[in-house]
């Protein structure tokens, strides 16, 4: 009785570790293609946002691998993710799939309810086993976004273009293997300093803000690698969104009372002054904070994503001006369209640099 | 006396006769703009992204439209008006959305409806959007039961009478006659459900005149509105069990009441784009199609939609329905 759940970005990592370490049978779905994408696309009602499609693409993916126990996300008051499970469960046994459909709270109950899931999965394994293998997952969470950081830094300056990635894709190789704590302290340290160790050019690199919607900003299929094209044009990026950030808040600190979007929340305020669901509120604060700080922002959204929409059509007249290029993600989105309006943004930005640099001399 | 813009879009059709009732116990004369037309969506959608959906652009052409008429708008933001039951965040960031793109709208009365918070609340957030009327709290509380009343009536009513938003209003505001209520249609009518948002089947340029086309092709048509409280949420449960839309009984529950109660055809309008429908407009044909008994159709709009289109697939439907009904009812030709 294999367990699956769908993928985003390298979420499967520690929840590999999670499982292997409590013997919990599982397949995880086939890294994210082209046919992923076109087997969620056609069986789901054409309106959908692009998550709901994908997801539901890699659940297919692990049926016809034998899974049959589907972890999804699940809850209430967020957006039409909270109701997924109830849509992609229809489908799934309109296609003839036989199956059980467990939904993860990612509105309420997210700790607890996780854990008794776990403890439900690994047929009521000790506490303390489920704790220690919890917290084995986390820091492979946390080492994989640290790398990523780093990478994120290294990829627009360095001398030769795709050493970062490389160095990037065996780090997370390497991750994916260790075994224990030692093994991971190893992965990551040799990959950081790897990192640091590879040659530079001097330029100074333009820094763009990541913000949008969580899946579309953490999936690169589903973005198109955006990130990466953006730091081969020597751009380098920053994003608040790291899923290892949001498990350390939705799980352990929001229940505290500690919320750690209040900055950004405060800074949208007179804009936009309630929760709108998914990442509306946030969008629209983080234009306001990395206005001046930034030279600019890449913001993603699912076509017909709800709360963003709502964003897209505030951000234009905040206060804090900060050229913003919002790209559409769906299954229509092509590399060459993309990479165009990227080019002409960042030719955009830099002229604005240059012009800045211009005038300050002037004075 | 103090004008009060209503925009005749998005929740007008559900609470008109309440909000209207309230702001006049209050003393203040209520503006409601225009049917919908193609200066006010055109208006309304230059203001706003190409995927934003069609009913919040004919919105804000409302509020365009209304702004030289009145001192304030009234844009309430209705979160919740069942536990655990969100609505959708176009009408969460309604009231934000609006304020930022229309700079030249007169100041916006805005309430949070939010029923998950307590009731203390909700009643402490209506006695402070009276205060900006009068300072006398026992009008506001007149105000606010007469207007309750005035809504728990108007829902009534339409259940009872089966009529439609807009013709139930003429009843109450301008001395129209009831009709008496209802009788059972009689079987060899054709009972079409139109199911889907107030917003959208009511709006005559919206739905492209939707309702009277198929009231002229001689069909009884039967909405959401004609179905009490009751009856919704016995449709949804059997649908889908536990709602997750503040207005899902409006898809969800009627299609799925409708779809029991035996009628011979079931329209559902959506805007393309429209996010919770995506979902729920899919459950009721899938239900529908699990059930087999009752053909099903589906109609997107945007402000693309051609009139003849839509009228060339409503006419094929009517055929095979009025054929269906031929051959399963020989006795009632």
């Amino acid at each position: 009785m294999p367990v699956t759940m769908p993928r985003m970005g390298n979420i499967h990592i520690p929840f590999k570790a999670l499982f292997e370490g409590l013997g919990i049978d599982y397949i995880m779905p086939p890294p994210n293609t082209q046919r992923t994408m076109t087997l969620g696309t056609k069986h789901s009602p054409e309106g959908l946002c692009i998550p709901f499609k994908m997801t539901l693409g890699n659940l297919i993916e692990a049926l016809e691998l034998g899974a049959d126990k589907l972890l999804v996300p699940g809850g209430y008051g967020i957006c039409r993710l909270g109701y997924y499970f109830k849509t992609q469960a229809q489908i799934l046994q309109d296609i003839g799939y036989s199956f059980e459909m467990i939904p993860v709270g990612v509105s309420e109950r997210k700790f607890l309810g996780i854990m008794e899931i776990v403890r439900r999965l690994s047929n009521n394994a000790p506490w303390a086993k489920i704790v220690s293998s919890f917290r084995f997952g986390i820091a492979k969470m946390n080492a994989l976004d640290n790398v990523e950081r780093k990478v994120h830094r290294v990829r627009p300056v360095e001398a030769v273009r795709g050493t970062a990635n490389r160095i990037y894709a065996r780090a997370v190789a390497a991750i994916d293997r260790a075994p224990d704590y030692r093994g991971l302290k190893t992965a990551v340290s040799g990959s950081l300093a790897e990192l640091d160790g590879v040659a530079r050019n001097e330029a100074r690199p333009m820094v763009v803000g990541i913000t949008g919607e969580f899946y579309v900003v953490l999936e690169p299929f589903s973005n198109l690698d955006v990130e990466n094209e953006l730091g081969k044009l020597g751009v380098e990026v920053r994003r608040s969104t790291f899923i290892s950030e949001w498990m350390k808040f939705s799980l352990f600190l929001n229940p505290l009372g500690i919320n750690e979007k209040k900055r950004v929340q405060r800074a949208a305020a007179p804009y936009l002054n309630r929760d709108i669901g998914g990442d509306g509120w946030e969008s629209v604060g983080e234009k306001v904070l990395h206005a001046g700080k930034y030279d600019g922002i890449v913001h993603l959204a699912p076509f017909t994503c709800m709360p963003e929409i709502i964003a897209q059509n505030i951000m234009p007249h905040t206060e804090e001006q900060i050229p913003v290029l919002t790209i559409l993600c769906d299954e229509q989105l092509a590399k060459p369209g993309m990479l165009t309006r990227l080019e002409a943004f960042v030719d955009l930005l830099e002229r604005k640099r240059r012009v800045a640099a211009g005038t300050a001399k002037a004075n | 006396m103090v004008k009060v813009g209503i925009p005749r879009a998005m929740l007008y059709y559900q609470y008109y006769p309440m909000w209207q009732s309230f702001f006049r116990g209050l003393g203040a004369e209520v503006v409601v703009s225009g049917e919908t037309n193609h200066t006010i969506l055109v208006k309304g959608a230059a203001r706003v992204v190409p995927d934003t959906c069609l009913p919040v652009k004919a919105f804000l052409g409302h509020v365009i439209a209304l702004a030289a008429k009145c001192d304030y708008i009234f844009i309430p933001t209705v979160r919740s008006i069942q536990p655990k039951v969100y609505n959708c965040s176009k009408f969460l960031g309604l009231t934000d959305m609006t304020r930022m793109v229309i700079p030249e709208s007169p100041p916006i009365l805005d309430i949070e409806i939010d029923l998950n918070r307590g009731q203390r609340r909700l009643y402490r957030d209506i006695y402070r959007l009276g205060q900006r009327f009068t300072a006398n709290p026992f009008k506001i509380k007149r105000a606010a039961l007469a207007a309750w009343e005035t809504h728990c009536l108007y829902r009534q009513l339409m259940a009872e009478h089966r009529q439609t938003p807009a013709e139930m209003m003429a009843v109450l505001f301008d001395g129209e006659k009831a009709p008496s209520p209802a009788p059972e249609p009689a079987c060899a009518r054709t009972l079409i459900a139109l199911v889907g948002h107030p917003y959208l089947t009511n709006d005559r340029y919206l739905s492209h005149r939707l309702l009277e086309r198929l009231r002229a092709a001689g069909c009884t048509v039967l909405t959401p509105e004609m179905l009490t409280g009751a009856q919704l949420k016995q449709g949804l449960e059997e649908s889908i069990g536990q709602g997750y839309w503040t207005y899902e009984d409006e898809v969800v529950g009627a299609a799925g009441y409708y779809l029991q109660s035996g009628v011979d055809g079931i329209i559902s309008l959506q805007a393309f784009g429209c996010g919770p429908d995506s979902l729920m407009t899919d459950t009721a044909q899938r239900q529908a199609k699990k059930l087999g008994t009752t053909p099903f159709l589906s109609l997107v709009v945007d402000e693309h939609t051609a009139e003849s289109g839509l009228v060339t697939r409503l006419e094929a439907f009517l055929d095979m329905v009025h054929i269906r009904k031929r051959e399963r009812q020989p006795l009632c030709r």
